[in-house]
């Protein structure tokens, strides 16, 4: 740990292992020959979340997280993870990466898979490892290649657990699983991550995966950030309304927030905004709170509205000039 | 966390101790590739027994025509055709190295995402691609070496007689000292940087087979260059039968030019006239006095094989170099 930890902001809430802050990234951009796959991103992910990385297909996803996983290099900026370049040995150690395709050795048996986490891993927890496996009622003398697309996932998730890692990337870990593994699993992960504090961060598309598991969200889109905080909070600074129009004309006072989305169905408009200083009332319409779905969407749908980042997903400016 | 670390193994995972007992990354790159390693620590064996059996042949031969002083006509019955058969096979082992060993290192890994895997394990990239090459390079030099000096020890009663396959044929030059050895180290490595930038394995041993092909070729053309040419010259025109000098039993011949008065080489493809007397008024125009033959002596041939795998094997590590260096940061 080095010593400018102290200094990321926000410490994060007491008990919470490290300084607090699991991956700082200032300003990090990738370009490969088609072009840049991400562009200037910086947010701040606060030790001991679970957060969930979100957008569409070719925004960037797997990119960020190779980056944070020491698999590919920034071609712009920097990121830290727990204040360490991912390439130290201190931020290789303390994490877990699983790719989206899982990759193991077909020819290596389960135990043997198992054995490969602990011959490269000081800090290998055999026994959480098996325990995953178990579960499964996966054969341990079973050779990875004759086992099915779930049963593989789960020897891949056994490897990451194994590591004990204070941190731990997922690419999209659940997409070929079935429902009931994919809920066992889900448990295994949040028993894990609270038990030991362990940071997640895991790109989905699964809604439910966000709305049950995560509590920290970060969106991106066209290689950008849109969203980064916590879900709640996130939440609860976005209003949706509800209500009528005439010929397609918006009410007036809609331009005092920010729109990030309007939609019109019949004689009715609804608008995702972020309620500007005097508040949302005097408006020709309802309020109501958005859910997980709509915020996402309405983000989603218009990459052109403003990124919004709660405080502690915040980069300081001087901090990433220091670092 | 740390008392966590101090869990046992349970039981069944240790597996048998048998012989010597790798751990780490050791482990995992032999795990990963002992069919390869295997398969070829069992050809060598079965190479070098093939070989000490047919020297046990030859040495019998030889025994019965009353080696080591061997009577008249001692070759007329020698068979040396095992020998050039042997080394038809050992001469394709560094392509076929190359090709099944050294391109599938890495392009299989970073085909099948399995790069990732280790990478993102506790160990350092490097440390993965030293151990990597470490031990396919160690496999290699104990294979090469052993059959290197098995060709030799078949070769060595040969060595000094006129019959049997010379000093300078490919049969014996590219299969013993340390030739074979240099030749496949660079195949192999080779091989796997080829694998390292196409990151496909089929294609990465097709190029690999076309490098390997090439070494072999531009190693055939270039191997007599790498001698200080000697020079024997005569004074006794160039038409008589004895004019030619003699040279030393077994000297590799490069070249011959007709020798002038002022101690210039001139190419023998002058002169050739139509009559005899043609022939002489052109000779004794152009000054000729004899002959000049440029060859290399049999003593050369250890100087010779070690500065070409000397080159070989530096050239070897420029690209065990440039894998670590590319490899440390753009893997994966």
């Amino acid at each position: 740990m080095n010593g400018n930890g102290a200094g990321y902001g926000d410490p994060g809430e007491p008990g919470e292992p490290g300084d607090g802050t699991a991956i700082a990234a200032y300003g990090i951009g990738k370009k490969y020959r088609r072009g840049w796959a991400l562009r200037d991103c910086s947010f701040r992910l606060p030790a001991g979340r679970i957060c969930g990385l979100v957008g569409p297909n070719g925004a960037g996803k797997t990119t960020l997280l190779g980056i944070a996983g020491n698999l590919l290099e920034p071609t712009t900026g920097t990121l830290r993870v727990f204040g360490e370049a991912p390439e130290s040995e201190g931020a290789n150690r303390r994490t877990a990466f699983l790719a989206q395709e899982k990759p193991l050795f077909r020819r290596f048996t389960v135990e043997e898979t198992l054995r490969l986490g602990r011959e490269l891993n000081p800090g290998w927890d055999q026994r959480a490892a098996e325990d995953i496996v178990r579960a499964g009622n996966v054969p341990m003398a079973a050779r990875i290649g004759t086992l099915s697309g779930g049963q593989r996932t789960r020897v891949a998730f056994a490897l990451a657990f194994g590591k004990r890692p204070d941190l731990l990337i997922l690419d999209e870990p659940m997409s070929d699983l079935d429902p009931l593994v994919r809920h066992e699993m889900m448990g295994t992960l949040l028993a894990e991550a609270t038990e030991h504090g362990t940071t997640v961060l895991m790109s989905t598309h699964m809604l439910s995966e966000l709305e049950n598991v995560c509590d920290y969200l970060v969106v991106i889109a066209e290689g950008g950030l849109r969203l980064a905080g916590e879900v709640d909070d996130l939440l609860e600074s976005h209003a949706l309304l509800t209500g009528a129009h005439v010929d397609g004309q918006l009410p007036a006072n809609l331009a005092h927030h920010t729109v990030v989305e309007t939609r019109t169905s019949g004689r009715q408009f609804t608008a995702l905004v972020r309620p500007g200083p005097d508040g949302l009332d005097g408006g020709a319409w309802q309020a109501e709170t958005p859910n997980l779905e709509e915020l996402l969407l309405g983000y989603l749908r218009s990459p052109q509205a403003a990124p919004l980042l709660t405080p502690s997903a915040r980069i300081d400016d001087v901090q990433a000039v220091a670092a | 966390m740390s008392t966590l670390t101090s869990v046992p193994a349970p039981t069944g995972a240790a597996g048998p101790a048998r012989g010597l007992r790798l751990g780490g990354m050791n482990w995992l790159v032999w795990r990963q590739h002992r069919a390869a390693f295997w398969t070829l620590l069992a050809a060598t064996v079965a190479g070098v027994l093939l070989i000490a059996y047919e020297r046990t042949q030859l040495m019998s031969y030889l025994d019965t025509q009353g080696w080591p002083h061997l009577k008249d006509g001692w070759d007329q019955h020698l068979d040396t055709s095992a020998m050039d058969r042997i080394s038809l096979a050992l001469g394709l082992a560094p392509v076929v190295i190359g090709v099944f060993l050294g391109a599938p290192l890495l392009a299989n890994d970073l085909e099948t995402g399995t790069a990732k895997l280790v990478n993102t394990q506790s160990s350092s990239r490097v440390r993965w691609l030293v151990t990597k090459l470490g031990i396919t390079v160690a496999v290699t030099v104990l294979c090469t070496t052993a059959l290197s000096l098995a060709f030799g020890w078949w070769w060595a009663p040969l060595k000094h007689l006129t019959s049997g396959p010379s000093w300078d044929s490919s049969t014996v030059f590219d299969n013993t000292g340390p030739v074979p050895v240099a030749l496949t180290l660079f195949t192999v490595v080779g091989g796997v940087a080829i694998g390292m930038l196409l990151r496909r394995t089929l294609m990465a041993m097709v190029v690999t087979f076309g490098f390997g092909v090439a070494t072999q070729i531009a190693w055939a053309y270039e191997r007599m260059s790498l001698g200080h040419i000697q020079v024997a010259t005569s004074h006794n025109g160039v038409l008589a039968d004895n004019s030619f000098p003699v040279l030393p039993g077994s000297a590799h011949m490069i070249d011959q030019f007709y020798l002038t008065a002022s101690g210039d080489y001139i190419g023998y493809g002058n002169c050739h006239e139509m009559t005899a007397s043609a022939t002489n008024a052109c000779l004794d125009q152009k000054h000729v006095v004899g002959w000049a033959v440029t060859y290399l002596n049999q003593s050369q041939m250890p100087g010779m094989q070690w500065l070409g795998a000397g080159i070989l094997l530096a050239l070897t590590a420029a690209l065990a170099a440039f894998i670590l260096l590319w490899g440390r940061k753009r893997l994966v």
